[in-house]
Parts: C-alpha cells; sequence; structure tokens
C-alpha cells in the first residue's frame, strides 16, 4: 500500500500530516503510517493518496469569485490543485465583506477575480492561479476553452449564468460542481453529461412579471405597488422609459382600453418631467400620479365593484403634516413610515435625484442624451424614492406599507447570505470534486443543507439520473464545420441536417439564440447566409423533430469555421461511415393537470444568492441510495393571496420574505 | 472634541449606515437584535491540536461582527501548519501560533477586537488565565488537548455557566459538541411562517364572534358576489356554531367530525355560477383539518411550563417571569395569547382588512394581560414589553434546549445505534457514525495513538464493541490522520459550529443537541446527544 505523503513539506500538500502538537502533547513525528482498510467500500472513495497525486496535475476552473467562490479558492488551493482559473465581472462591494473574507474594506469597487487571485496565491506558491476580471458568457471562453479543464466549479449568483455554464461544460463534457446558496439553506449538485441530472434537467423558476394592470391601475399587495415605484415611475422621471421586463403583456388583448388609457397617463408623465428640479416639481408629480391618475382610475366604476376603490390624495394638506427628515430619522431602516412621513422622504429624495440629474447633465453637455439613473438597492437616494413612493401608493389603495429594510428585500431581490453556509457549501463542493477527480459518479453525492432537520444537517442524496426530456442535457450535440462566407441556411438544412443527419423530410423547426429561424411555415429565411442570421463561429443551432412517430431528440449544432476550403457544398460533410446515431424521444406521458385550488401550487424558491434565479427544486423529492433516505424539508411556502378577482401568487422565502420580481 | 459646523439645513446622511450595509445579509436573519448580541459576545478560543478548525470556525465569527476573540495557544507556527492554516503565512515561522491568527482573523473585520496569549513563547497555564480573564460569553476549545487545560475550562465553564463547545476535526472525520449550562431557553426560534398561524376558530372571542355573526346572518340570501367574497375565517366561524347546534354543542374535533363537517361546508358553496364554484368556500374546506383543532400545548413549551427553577440566574431571569406569567394565562384562559397574524384569503380588501385588525387588537390585548402579570410578580417591574411581546408571538415554538438530564447514558446510546445499524443494513438506511466520535474520542489526549491503541482504549471502556467491524475501520482512519487535519475538512467544520455558535450567542434558532459527527467520505454527519 502507498505510504502517506512522501512530498516535502513546503509542497504544502494537504495529505494528513502529523501536526506539531502544541501545549506540550507531543513532539513526535510518524510518518509512516501505512493504511490497510479495504472493507468498506465507501473508504475506497476518497483517497487522500490518490488526491495528493492527482489534484496537483487538475486544472480547474472557478465561475464567480464570491461568497462561495472565497472559501472555494481558499480551499482548493489548500487542497493542493495545480491550476485554478478564476472568471468574475463583478467588483467588490461593502455588502460583500460580511462572507466574502479574501476582500477589505481598500478592495471596494476592485474586480473580485483579481483580488482573490492575489490573496489566496500567497497560501501555495504551487498552485497558479490565473483571474479574468470578465463575463463567463464572453466569446473567448468558448468550448475549447471549457475542454481544457479537469473540473468546472459554478460559484454563481444567478440564473443565466449557471446555465450557461451547465450548457457550456455539457458541450465540452466537462464534469461540472454546481453550488449555491441561500441563509442557511445550500447545496451542492455533481454534473456529469449522460451520468447525473444537469442544472436543467428541474426546470428552473423564470424570473416574475406581473400584469400591466395590477401594477398601474389595480395593486393589490405591497409588492405590486414597490414595482411600481420601481419599474415605471423612477424609470419614467429619471431612467430611459418604462422598464418593460416587469411586465407581462399576456393580457393584454383583454384590457385593450385600459392599456390604451395607461398609455396616455405615461405619456402625461413624460411630459411633466421636463420640469424636473424646479420648486414646483414634487407637487407637479405628486398631484398627477396620487391624484389625477388615481381620480382616473376610481372613475372606472367597473374596476371596482369587487375591490376597495382607491382614494386620490390632496398635495397640500399632506405637505403641512409632513416633518423635516433628518439624518436620524433616514438612519433608522426598520421602522414604517406614516404617510406624511412617506412624502417628506420622497420629496427629499426628489431633491437628491433632481440635483444628480442636473450635474449628470452639465456632464454631457447636452451633447448626448444623459445617463440614467436606475434603481439600485444600494443606491440609497433611488431606494428613498422607490421606498417612499411605493408606500404612498399603498396607502391609496389600502394596502400595508412597508419599512425600507422590507422593501430593500423585495426590490432589490436580496437573498440573505452568511459566511457559515458558505464554508460549508465550499467543503462540500471540494468532497465532490475528490470523487469527480477519481470518476467515480456512482460515489457523488447531491449534498443539501438541511437547517431545519437538527438531526442531520446535512442530506446527502445519490445523485439523479439526466432526465430523458431535459432540452438541455438530453440532447445530441454535434460540431459542424462550416464556411461561413457562404453557407447558407439552405445549405445547412437542406444540405446538412436533411442529407447528413438522416432528417430526410421530416417536420423540422430550427432556431438559435434569438428565436426560430426555420419550420414548416417559415422558409423565407433560407436563400439567407447563416452570418445574416446571426449564425457566427460558436453559435448553437437547435434543430427540433416535429414528427409524432420516431421523433429524433433535439440536436444541437455548433458552428466552427472550416479551416479547409469546401467547395460548393459550403458544409462539411460527415466522414461516410460516421454517419450519428440520433436517440429518439420517449414516447409523450400525458402530464397530470392539477385542478386543485391555487393554494396548491407548490412553487419553490430558488436555492441561489439571487432569487432570479429560480431553482425550482422538486422538494417532496425523495429518493433512496444505497445509505440514505431523505425527505428534504419543506423549506418554502407558496401564499396565494385571492382578493378581488386578481389572484397573484408570491413565492415568499420561509421568515425572510425574500419576493421573487424581476430586477 | 471638535464641533461639526454646519449649514442651516444640516446635510443629510442618507439611508442605513455603513455598518448595516456591511451587515445587511445577515441581518435578514437574525435582525438588529441577534447582531447587537453577536457584537457584545465575547469568545474564547482554546486553540490546542493542529489548530486549523478552530481558526476556522473562528473566521466565521469574526466576519459577521464578533465583538472580542481570545485565541489561547501556545504552539510555535511550524512548517506544517502553512500547509493547512489560513490564517498564517510564510513570514509567521517560528512565532507564536496564537498572535498570528488573531492578528490576521483580525484583518478581517476591523469591528471585531482580537486578542491571544500567551504574549511571549512560553507554555501556558490556562488555569491561571481563565482565572484572570473577564466573562466569556462562550467558550470553544479544540482536540486533541492536555488533560489538565480542559479540566481548567470545564471549572470555568460550571463556575461562570459559560456554554462550551469542543471540536476535533482529524483527516476526513470530525466532531464538534456543545456543552451548555443548564436549561437554555430560546424564543425566538424562527418557526415556519404558515405554523405560526393561530384562527382561535374554536376558540373565538366577542368581537370575532360579533364580527362574524353580522357578516352572515343573510348569509343564505347573499348576492353572489357578498357570498363569494366572505373571508373563509367568517364561512368556518358561522358553520361551526350550526354544526354545534345539531352535534350537542360538540366541535368536529375527531377525525370523522371533521370530514363530515368539510363536506357540510363544502356543500354550501355556490355552483350555479359561472365558474361553477367558490373560491373561498374552497379555502374553507381545505382549511379545515389544520384550523379546526383544539388548542393544545406543544410538547416544548409543556417542558416550559413544568421546569422547576434550580439556580439564581434561573430565578432572576426575565425569561422565567414571562414562561411563569405565560402559564398563568393559559391556565386561565384555556388557551396561549393569539399571535394575531391572519393569512391571505379571498375577501373584499375593506373586510379582510377589519377582521385583520380584529386579530391584531386581541393579539395587543393578551399580550398586554401578560404583561400585567409579569409586572405584578416580584422583580418583574423592569421586564422589557418588546421581550413579552416577542414570547406572545412566539409562545407555541418557545424552546428549552437541555431541559434535562435525560438521554445521557453512553452505554444505551451504544447499544442503540448498533441495533439501529443492524436494521439499516437491511433496508438501506445510513450506518451510525458513533464509531467515529469513539475513535476520534480516544485521541482526545493521545494524537499519535496507534489504531491497536485507539482500539484498545474503546475496547477498554465499551466491551461490547470489541469485534464491531466499523470500530475498528474508525479507529484506523483516525490513527492514520495521526493528528493532522484536512484543511478542506475543518473548513467545512468550522462553518457547521460556527452556526451553531451564533445560534447560541443571538438566542435565535434552535441549536443542535448536542453532538455532530461529520464523516467527510460519505459527506454525511449525524447528531447525537451524548
Ligand atoms: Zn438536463
Amino acid at each position: 500500500m502507498p505510504v502517506k505523503s512522501a512530498l516535502p513539506p513546503s509542497s504544502q500538500l494537504p495529505a494528513c500530516p502529523v501536526q506539531h502538537l502544541p501545549l506540550g502533547l507531543s513532539s513526535v513525528q510518524t510518518n509512516d503510517r501505512t493504511h490497510s482498510r479495504r472493507n468498506m467500500d465507501s473508504f475506497t472513495s476518497v483517497e487522500p493518496d490518490f488526491v495528493l497525486t492527482h489534484a496537483p496535475q487538475a486544472k480547474v476552473l472557478m465561475v464567480g469569485a464570491g461568497g462561495i467562490g472565497c472559501e472555494l479558492l481558499k480551499n482548493l488551493v489548500l487542497s493542493g490543485y495545480g491550476e485554478v482559473h478564476i472568471v468574475d465581472l463583478d467588483t467588490i462591494d461593502l455588502s460583500n465583506l460580511n462572507r466574502q473574507f479574501l476582500f477589505r474594506y481598500e478592495h471596494i469597487k476592485k474586480s473580485k477575480a483579481l483580488v482573490a487571485k492575489e490573496a489566496a496565491q500567497v497560501f501555495n506558491p504551487n498552485t497558479t492561479i490565473v483571474a479574468h476580471h470578465a463575463n463567463i458568457k464572453d466569446a473567448q471562453f468558448n468550448i475549447e476553452w471549457f475542454r481544457g479543464f479537469t473540473i468546472v466549479f459554478n460559484a454563481l449568483d444567478n440564473l443565466d449564468a449557471r446555465r450557461h455554464v451547465n450548457k457550456m461544460c455539457l458541450a465540452a463534457d466537462v464534469p461540472l460542481i454546481e453550488s449555491g446558496t441561500t441563509g442557511f439553506n445550500g447545496q451542492v449538485q455533481v454534473i456529469k453529461k449522460g451520468v447525473t441530472a444537469c442544472y436543467d434537467c428541474t426546470t428552473k423558476e423564470t424570473p416574475k412579471s406581473f400584469p400591466v394592470c395590477t401594477i398601474r391601475s389595480t395593486p393589490s399587495q405591497p409588492i405590486h405597488c414597490i414595482v411600481w415605484g420601481k419599474s415605471y415611475l423612477l424609470n419614467e422621471i429619471f431612467g430611459v422609459s418604462e422598464d418593460e421586463s416587469a411586465f407581462d403583456h399576456s393580457e393584454d388583448a383583454d384590457n385593450a382600453n385600459e392599456i390604451a388609457e395607461l398609455k396616455k397617463e405615461a405619456d402625461a408623465l413624460r411630459k411633466i418631467r421636463d420640469s424636473v428640479g424646479t420648486e414646483e416639481f414634487p407637487q407637479l408629480l405628486f398631484d398627477k400620479v396620487f391624484n389625477a391618475d388615481i381620480t382616473r382610475l376610481r372613475s372606472m366604476e367597473d374596476m371596482w365593484k369587487s375591490r376597495t376603490a382607491p382614494e386620490p390624495l390632496e398635495y397640500k394638506t399632506l405637505k403641512e403634516e409632513a416633518p423635516v427628515v433628518d439624518e436620524a430619522f433616514l438612519q433608522n431602516d426598520q421602522k414604517v413610515w406614516s404617510l406624511a412621513e412617506n412624502l417628506a422622504v420622497l420629496n427629499d429624495s426628489l431633491d437628491r435625484l433632481s440635483k444628480r440629474k442636473a450635474e449628470l447633465i452639465k456632464e454631457t453637455k447636452g451633447n448626448s442624451e444623459p445617463p440614467a439613473i436606475t434603481f439600485d438597492k444600494d443606491d440609497p437616494d433611488t431606494l428613498d424614492f422607490v421606498a417612499a413612493a411605493a408606500n404612498i401608493r399603498s396607502y391609496i389603495f389600502g394596502i400595508e406599507k412597508k419599512s425600507r429594510f422590507d422593501i430593500k428585500q423585495m426590490a432589490g431581490n436580496i437573498i440573505p447570505a452568511i459566511a457559515t453556509t458558505n464554508a460549508i457549501v465550499a467543503g462540500l463542493c471540494v468532497l465532490e470534486s475528490f470523487k469527480v477527480l477519481k470518476g467515480e459518479y456512482e460515489k457523488a453525492k447531491e449534498v443539501f443543507l438541511t437547517p431545519a432537520g437538527l438531526q442531520r444537517l446535512l442530506a446527502p442524496d445519490r445523485p439523479r439520473r439526466p432526465d430523458p426530456n431535459c432540452p438541455v442535457c438530453s440532447v445530441y450535440r454535434l460540431i459542424v464545420y462550416v464556411d461561413l462566407a457562404y453557407a447558407t441556411l439552405d445549405d445547412l438544412i437542406n444540405g446538412f441536417v436533411r442529407k447528413q443527419l438522416g432528417y430526410g423530410s421530416k417536420d423540422l423547426a430550427v432556431s438559435t439564440e434569438a428565436g426560430v429561424v426555420y419550420d414548416s411555415e417559415e422558409e423565407d429565411n433560407l436563400p439567407k447566409k447563416l452570418r445574416e442570421l446571426g449564425i457566427g463561429q460558436d453559435s448553437f443551432i437547435t434543430v427540433v423533430d416535429e414528427d409524432d412517430d420516431d421523433t429524433f431528440v433535439n440536436v444541437i449544432l455548433s458552428i466552427h469555421q472550416a479551416t479547409e476550403p469546401l467547395g460548393d457544398k459550403h458544409i462539411k460533410d460527415l466522414e461516410p461511415d460516421k454517419a450519428p446515431e440520433i436517440p429518439r424521444k420517449p414516447k409523450k406521458v400525458p402530464a397530470v393537470e392539477s385542478v386543485v385550488a391555487s393554494q396548491t401550487n407548490g412553487k419553490t424558491h430558488a436555492l441561489d444568492e439571487d432569487p432570479n434565479d429560480g431553482n425550482n427544486k422538486d422538494l417532496k423529492r425523495a429518493r433512496q441510495d444505497d445509505s440514505e433516505i431523505v425527505r428534504l424539508p419543506k423549506r418554502l411556502k407558496t401564499t396565494t393571496q385571492s382578493r378581488g378577482d386578481d389572484v397573484v401568487i408570491v413565492d415568499d422565502e420561509s421568515g425572510t420574505g425574500a419576493i421573487v420580481i424581476d430586477d | 472634541m471638535t464641533e461639526i459646523v454646519t449649514s442651516q439645513t444640516p446635510p443629510i446622511l442618507h439611508g442605513p449606515s455603513e455598518k448595516e450595509k456591511k451587515y445587511d445579509r445577515q441581518l435578514r436573519l437574525w435582525a438588529a437584535s441577534g447582531q447587537a448580541a453577536l457584537e457584545s459576545a465575547n469568545i474564547l478560543l482554546v486553540n490546542s491540536g493542529a489548530g486549523t478548525v478552530g481558526v476556522e470556525t473562528l473566521k466565521n465569527l469574526v466576519l459577521p461582527g464578533i465583538g472580542k476573540f481570545t485565541i489561547v495557544d501556545d504552539a510555535i507556527v511550524s512548517e506544517t501548519d502553512l500547509g493547512v492554516n489560513f490564517f498564517l503565512d510564510e513570514s509567521c515561522l517560528g512565532k507564536l501560533r496564537s498572535q498570528c491568527c488573531a492578528e490576521l482573523l483580525q484583518e478581517l473585520n476591523p469591528d471585531a477586537q482580537g486578542d491571544w496569549y500567551p504574549k511571549e513563547k512560553a507554555s501556558v497555564n490556562l488555569g491561571q488565565i481563565l482565572d484572570s480573564m473577564p466573562m466569556y460569553t462562550l467558550i470553544m476549545y479544540t482536540l486533541p488537548i492536555r488533560p489538565e487545560d480542559l479540566a481548567a475550562i470545564k471549572t470555568y465553564g460550571r463556575k461562570h455557566q459559560t456554554p462550551l463547545i469542543s471540536i476535533h476535526s482529524a483527516g476526513f472525520y470530525s466532531y464538534f459538541q456543545i456543552n451548555l449550562p443548564g436549561a437554555f431557553p430560546i424564543v425566538d426560534t424562527h418557526p415556519e411562517v404558515e405554523k405560526t398561524v393561530d384562527l382561535r376558530l374554536l376558540h373565538p372571542w366577542p368581537e370575532l364572534v360579533k364580527f362574524s355573526q353580522e357578516m352572515t346572518k343573510d348569509i343564505d340570501s347573499a348576492s353572489d358576489h357578498d357570498h363569494g367574497h366572505l373571508p373563509y375565517v367568517v364561512i368556518l366561524l358561522h358553520y361551526l356554531e350550526k354544526w354545534k347546534e345539531g352535534n350537542g354543542g360538540e366541535y368536529p374535533t375527531e377525525y370523522k367530525a371533521k370530514m363530515a363537517f368539510r363536506k357540510m361546508v363544502s356543500e354550501m358553496a355556490r355552483t350555479n355560477n359561472p365558474e361553477g364554484g367558490e373560491e373561498n368556500f374552497q379555502e374553507a374546506v381545505s382549511a379545515v383539518n389544520r384550523n379546526v383543532k383544539k388548542p393544545q400545548l406543544e410538547q416544548s413549551l409543556e417542558e416550559v411550563f413544568d421546569h422547576k427553577l434550580s439556580n439564581e440566574v434561573e430565578m432572576s431571569s426575565s425569561f422565567w417571569m414571562i414562561a411563569r406569567a405565560m402559564k398563568k394565562f393559559y391556565q386561565k384562559n384555556g388557551c396561549l395569547p393569539l399571535p394575531g397574524g391572519l393569512p391571505d384569503m379571498k375577501a373584499q380588501s375593506s373586510v379582510y382588512v377589519k377582521l385583520q385588525s380584529i386579530y391584531k387588537a386581541k393579539a395587543r390585548k393578551d399580550a398586554l394581560e401578560v404583561l400585567e402579570t409579569v409586572r405584578s410578580s416580584p422583580g418583574g417591574k423592569d421586564v422589557d414589553p418588546a421581550e413579552v411581546d416577542m414570547f406572545c408571538k412566539n409562545a407555541s415554538f418557545v424552546k428549552l434546549v437541555n431541559a434535562t438530564a435525560e438521554g445521557r447514558d453512553f452505554k444505551q446510546i451504544l447499544q442503540q445505534e448498533k441495533q439501529n445499524d443492524e436494521l439499516a443494513e437491511a433496508i438501506g438506511t445510513p450506518l451510525s457514525l458513533l464509531p467515529i466520535y469513539l475513535a476520534l474520542s480516544a485521541t482526545s489526549h493521545k494524537p499519535l495513538a496507534s489504531a491497536d491503541e485507539i482500539k484498545a482504549d474503546i475496547v477498554g471502556i465499551w466491551p461490547d464493541v470489541a469485534d464491531d467491524m466499523r470500530v475498528m475501520q474508525s479507529s484506523e482512519e483516525v490513527a492514520r490522520a495521526g493528528g493532522g487535519e484536512l484543511h478542506n475538512i475543518s473548513a467545512l467544520t468550522g462553518g457547521m459550529v460556527a452556526q451553531e455558535a451564533i445560534k447560541i450567542i443571538t438566542k435565535q434558532y434552535i441549536p443542535i443537541d448536542n453532538t455532530c459527527i461529520f464523516d467527510g467520505i460519505s459527506s454525511r454527519c449525524q447528531v447525537l446527544r451524548l
């Protein structure tokens, strides 16, 4: 049997070196203890010797240098990993410092990736650390680049980047260790193409949006008023214009008249925007949005048959009661302000924002549109404005007012985060990486932190199998070599997909990341060059078989520029005897629809640092494993509020009140 | 002091303070009260053994803003330290480990104040240091440790009623154990929001009854709109009265009666409307199981009510004064103070708001009754009304950790775990991690013990495990580690220990009771009361 670390101490590898024991316990070092344990299968799964010899040769990628990332980098470096690449676009913020321990006060506004590298490098000169202050979605990080890593670690805080890395790792066939935390909850998952489920095997919740009429005409919850303040009012006055992403337009057709009225309202608001900075502006704005618009709404009698009609407010009377807001007043985050106090804060924040706007206009010297002031949860001016405006609107509609502390959380998608959870999750990531290094995927675990389960704290679970219907991992992937200067969509579809891939005369739908470019009803693009359709080097093209029988799984083509001339076909043929065997989709089983009342909608919330990131785990999933039976606690609840006809489902993380809205 | 000169209208420093911004993400977990507790805490780490797990734990307490910490450790930094300890660098070689770690930890957060012992290279007399130091909120110590140091810590803990946490990390294994000084009450346990709903349907008070009766007096002739917007609370109160009339004054609390009551309510929904049913009645039907039940004391609160005060500290604590007042309230009223929350339900906004205010008013009245009882008890004049409010809101979820000495018969636990394991092999449940604890414990004072020595030690105390394969395997793994720590295992363990330490310091959330054993090979842990 191999003997424990034979490496010199200076290599600083975390074998189980015999430590110097303080307090006079012992100073004897015995370095030659052999181990002879072969009875327990599980013991062989993470063998220190194996880690010792393989970690230094491994090149790993860590995407994200935030809460989990800082911990992870420290653990990777002290576990002897040979080469660690860090990619993070973010800069350091004050609110990171309660957990992201590689960063100090003086690092605020600097690159997370670069500072993390500097801080960690000194602890193991044998580890090569490469930092990229960049977006992981940049073109430089293509499939080829991903393929160069032994393992990729996701330590991210948003859905979009997670899905991207998941897709890239599947395409490059590199194992991915995915992790996330929310408060005391956390999760680690090993993703290996064809072996374990991918990130997208479970449907993720998309950002919450609300029907325009709910936000603009019939709010019934604090969040509706907050979205109104943030995505409508702030943007109309200080931003570019309506933040469309917040709105769900699917019901617009049913409310055509009201939508038209709302458009007029917004136009009128834009007109008074020119008075920003004048003394009259606060009252102009107030009279418009809290009186005139409300009076109009109130006159729509049909709307208030089953709702309490809103009450317009008088600026003059309210202004008389408004106190002077001073520093001490604004420091108290948790207090729910009175109506008059909200007006005082609104006017005060208007004053601050107007001055900023004037400053911005001065800087651009009228040469171009001055940059917009947009909502930022850590920008107190915009936060005060949104909080006060939302509360005044809530008052008008008989909705509960909220403290600025709560509004910050709801408007800014804040998810609680602490050092302890990150430490646990990062430690678990590294333990899983040892199994991945050894290729022992059957021993890998999907681990959940279960803070409510005081008898176990951690719930390791056998990894799930890939979902055969997953649109991301249960697909067939293929690289296509194309002469991008000439190739048309026709070359690709009729020349390659139908002839070479065996689609023949099947019904097809072909899409790029931008949308559908070809299907049975849309053939106009065929003569166009791929480039004209936005298809270039490293683009992904999805081919969906629309036939009901003998249906091919979705095929994802990665486009590569061919290096040799291809003649008239413009697309490189497959090797003659290497026609791909595209798997077939499993027969569809009709989905069982739930017909119970809305409160049974078992929506769950993200396990992430960012709630946008609806990591919609099926919490009831209870699988058996050779060693574990897991029943996960119901971490989150769904509240259904249904007053009037307006049923809105809000996902509320238990206890903390994090609400998913768009950002 | 310099006067700050201001112009006529003082410039406003906007928004929350820098500190609030820095701690924003955690304030959302334990609020300002929890943060204040952390900031006034004074933690001692006796950093014995290989020294990484203790420092990693401390790191996770310094970051969220612990007030003060002290490291006692007389080891001198060597090459092996550098390979596992992130809070030591090349420049620390040959220096005091306590000082180097304290200084590097201090850098993480200027709000925390770090100190260390000894001040110069020399072995320490822990007993002497402890005697000369201020009161600690919590003491953590890492194993292996000198027996006399352990004795000194335990003596101090008993004398000052200080919570102790021991931590042992070696190779792929670790455990930590919390020893609380007597019963440890927690009011702010953060139960799931939906569990805290108490509608008191079987115990309505006059204002609620009156409101409900007025809303339902013409229920059968009400317009479809009004009928479809009755809040489910009102619907249930109405039909519960009807039920009582037909059932000899009894409420439907048994399973069969509940099912019949559900049927009764669902049949009262109008179906001759375009929707073919009524959402508010659906809500009422599905609320029956959870909300139509006799008030019943949670076991954890029963433990609080039955607890016999055993010492001075308990006698004078505001918690126990409120607990006594709460018990009086319960005995007098047959129920706990109303928490006052009302879940969302289909209703007209104005009706919902009215109903909400009826619940809130009752909650305030109940809390006031408890407060008056507290105030009239000896020493109760200074009890903070906010503490009473919190207790009333969380009454059902108040938890007494370490309430009794029960469950500490080690021999019995050993047998129980062995029995479970026999079953476990058949049904595939996880095996006990107790053997890991046994093996680590055997090296509490001698890190370099061989596998045979560890085995002999364990079997010497527990002859029953002589032929236990898993005890043998654990012993071999612990021996192989030879007292060495793996950074990753210690970092992970440090995260778990700090999590529990924060619960103890803030008195929020329920800490584990009392030993957590971690196996880094299967990424699994087990909590046992040892
Ligand atoms: Zn998948």
